[in-house]
């Protein structure tokens, strides 16, 4: 069940990476609304991160192409915010919270030019807007996973964008900074942004999403969250499916079938 | 001369030759402990061994081709065999199914192979004017000359400025680098421009320390600095102190001995200082980490001691006058050890007097040991109020956890608790 709409904030097409032979995601095909909550939930090694890493150009696909409205990332590059998987990075790295947060900036400021007064200033209200106003000067090793996250979340926010793609922020973190993060989403898509999330609990994610796609290394549903969050696309995207696809893909590697390569 | 007052007569520049190896050692480890901080930052120590080994061919050939020890050739040749020594373990690992590590040592040892029989060849040739092209095994300093210190000064100075200029780029690639290609970062020119640099350090250093032990030299530096620090720029400045350091006084005791080779003496002076850094370091010195494990130690001690006497005087309610040792060892649960440290440190704060053989708690003490069993009692309610745990299953954790409540949690509990009684087994929770 996949929904078209128009005037999408990203579109996907034929989009497929291959990591040794083995597809991680295959002919995704999707538009995707503006000013939503967008959730993306699939079973481990599904693709999502995958699928975000490629909308955000880190990997190459080897098939299909990404437009983000309407153009090519290059052209809207400062209208987009990744935040990675929180364990992406080694936060024994020596650096304070604070600046963690300033690299977001850089997205503004490029390689060379300084950060100013602004900038500072909008750093401070994003560390506030995160409640780690207090938390500025601590070397990030010392915050529990919650923080953490929040620090990812405040580097995001300084980045002013329009588009904001996170994976799996709501991994690792307590009851109550889950339900702060998701008003500050709220709060985000209220001011017109679309934010796509990575999740894994199906418990929570109809309290949370408008929009949600399904993965399963192939693109199984994507649309309005009601139409989707149906039991039997469920099934489809961890269920039995699951076991064929895989089957599949782990054949294709073993035989060193040919995928199509660019 | 004796050994100590050679070694002083070194940093006087008595001879010539010794101002050059003193600035020659400087300028090589101080740009090492710059560049291998982001070698360190990236935990690429091993790409660094690679790129070590494999500037020795270079420098062989560029000796054949130049037919003497001209540094710029020989500085230029070490660059493009490290160099190409990167390109090929990206482009084995990438395009087969050799893991990265197997194809590291896989060049490693064909690269350091090729310079090794490239040497020998020289040296059996009887060439004019080879001699000191086995210092770079394992280094010599003192063969250095004022030519070799002119480059060093030169590549110091650009390598230092590409560095400031990069600064902020270097860093995001080290930390994350999915988010700096995410942001537009140009990640594969940033990567071949800290390769470049790293090449060229290593090819300089190797003069020094040979190519054996070069990959210490970049990585010791940074990560003997992490340890006085969480700050990357005053790292990076120590990183460099730190290695300038040990190049010129592992160069000025090589020189003492003549005839040792440089490298093992840099290192050395590098790892000590290394080892004093992680004893004494303000961060995660292993000192410091055991001075807080002893005093936290010595007050879990102390505390349930001093609980012990509640339970024995039934909260305080009885008075059994004073308390043998005996009793206590038999009554307290505490191991003897632990007990004895427990009597000896509360007896020395005053918390803990002898009285007729036996122990009473002074006023202080009783305060310290009701204090102990409210913050448990209040811990186990809390516990088993909110996280819905089985009365039975509170105690052992509240054991650890009531030595670490503060005042503020302690308040923060009472209140979310609405000013309990009695802990969950029913016993009356003590107030001070
Ligand atoms: N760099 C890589 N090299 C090789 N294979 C990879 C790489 N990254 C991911 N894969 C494979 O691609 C598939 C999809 O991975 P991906 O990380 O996108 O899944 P995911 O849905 O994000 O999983 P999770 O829920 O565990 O985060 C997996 O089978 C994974 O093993
Ligand atoms: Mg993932």
């Amino acid at each position: 069940m996949i929904t078209e709409v128009k005037d999408p904030s990203i579109e996907t097409h034929n989009l497929t990476v291959v990591y040794n032979k083995k597809p991680a995601i295959w002919n995704i095909d999707f538009t995707l609304p503006k000013g939503q909550i967008i959730g993306i939930m699939g079973p481990n090694g599904s693709g999502k991160s995958t699928l975000l890493k490629s909308i955000m150009g880190i990997v190459d696909p080897n098939i299909g192409y990404v437009r983000i409205f309407d153009e090519t990332l290059d052209e809207v590059r400062d209208r987009v915010s990744y935040v990675p998987q929180r364990q992406s990075v080694d936060w024994d790295f020596p650096a304070s919270v604070y600046d963690v947060v300033a690299m977001g900036r850089y997205a503004r400021k490029g390689m060379f030019k300084r950060l100013n007064k602004a900038d500072h200033e909008v750093i401070l209200e994003c560390l506030d807007k995160v409640n780690l106003l207090p938390y500025q000067n601590r070397q990030i090793s010392q915050l529990s996973g919650g923080q953490q996250q929040r620090v990812f979340l405040a580097r995001a926010l300084t980045q002013e964008a329009d588009v904001y793609l996170m994976d799996e922020p709501l991994v690792g973190v307590d009851a109550s900074t889950e339900q702060s993060i998701i008003t500050l989403l709220k709060q985000m898509k209220s001011e017109g942004k679309t934010i796509l999330v990575v999740h894994h609990d199906l418990h929570t994610a109809s309290d949370y999403f408008d929009w949600l796609v399904l993965l399963n290394t192939r693109l199984v549903a994507s649309g309005p969250f009601s139409e989707v969050f149906a039991e039997d696309i469920l099934k489809d995207t961890y269920g039995g499916q699951l076991t064929t696809l895989s089957k599949i893909a782990s054949l294709l590697k073993e035989k060193s079938f040919p995928m199509r390569h660019k | 001369m004796t050994w100590w007052q050679e070694f002083i007569s070194f940093f006087s520049f008595a001879e010539p030759n010794v101002e050059i190896v003193f600035w020659g050692s400087l300028l090589l480890s101080a740009v090492s402990g710059l560049v291998g901080s982001f070698t360190f930052l990236r935990k690429q120590s091993l790409i660094g061994d690679v790129i070590a080994h494999s500037v020795l061919p270079g420098i062989c050939l560029a000796f054949l081709i130049g037919k003497e020890k001209d540094p710029a050739y020989l500085l230029i040749g070490a660059t493009i065999a490290g160099w190409l020594s990167t390109v090929a373990v990206d482009f084995i690992s990438s395009r087969s199914k050799i893991k990265s590590d197997t194809a590291i040592a896989l060049v490693l040892s064909v690269f350091f192979g090729l310079g090794v029989l490239i040497l020998t060849n020289i040296q059996h040739s009887g060439m004019a004017n080879q001699s000191g092209l086995d210092q770079f095994i394992f280094g010599r300093a003192s063969a250095m000359n004022p030519a070799d210190v002119q480059v060093f000064a030169v590549v110091d100075i650009l390598i230092t400025l590409v560095v400031l200029l990069f600064f902020r780029a270097f860093k995001l690639l080290s930390f994350d680098p999915q988010f700096a290609q995410s942001i537009g970062f140009p990640l594969d020119l940033l990567r071949v421009i800290l390769s470049v640099i790293t090449v060229a350090t290593v090819a300089m250093g190797v003069q020094a320390v040979g190519v054996v032990l070069m990959s210490a030299l970049l990585i010791t530096p940074a990560a003997a600095a992490r340890f006085w620090t969480d700050r990357i720029r005053v790292m990076m400045i120590l990183a460099v102190v730190i290695s300038a350091a040990s190049g010129v006084i592992g160069a000025a005791i090589s020189y003492t001995s003549s005839g040792m080779p440089t490298g093992p003496w840099i290192v050395i002076v590098l790892s000590a200082m290394a080892l004093l850094s992680s004893l004494v370091g303000k961060n995660k010195g292993l000192l410091q980490a055991r001075l807080l494990r002893w005093s936290n130690d010595r007050k879990i001690a102390i505390e349930n001691t001093l609980k012990s006497f509640f339970y024995l005087t039934d909260g305080f309610e009885d008075d059994p006058g004073p308390i043998s040792s005996k009793t206590l060892r038999e009554k307290s649960r505490m191991h003897r050890a632990d007990l004895r440290r427990g009597i000896f440190f509360s007896r020395l704060k005053g918390f803990l007097k002898k009285e007729n053989g036996g122990w009473v708690l002074s006023e202080e003490g009783e305060k310290i040991s009701k204090e102990t069993v409210r913050k448990h009692r209040l811990w186990e309610l809390y516990i088993s109020k909110f996280m819905h745990l089985k009365p039975d299953h509170v105690h052992d954790d509240a054991e650890g956890i009531e030595h670490i409540i503060t005042p503020e949690i302690e308040a923060e509990l009472e209140e979310l608790l609405e000013f309990p009684e009695t802990d969950p087994h029913d016993k009356a929770i003590p107030k001070v």
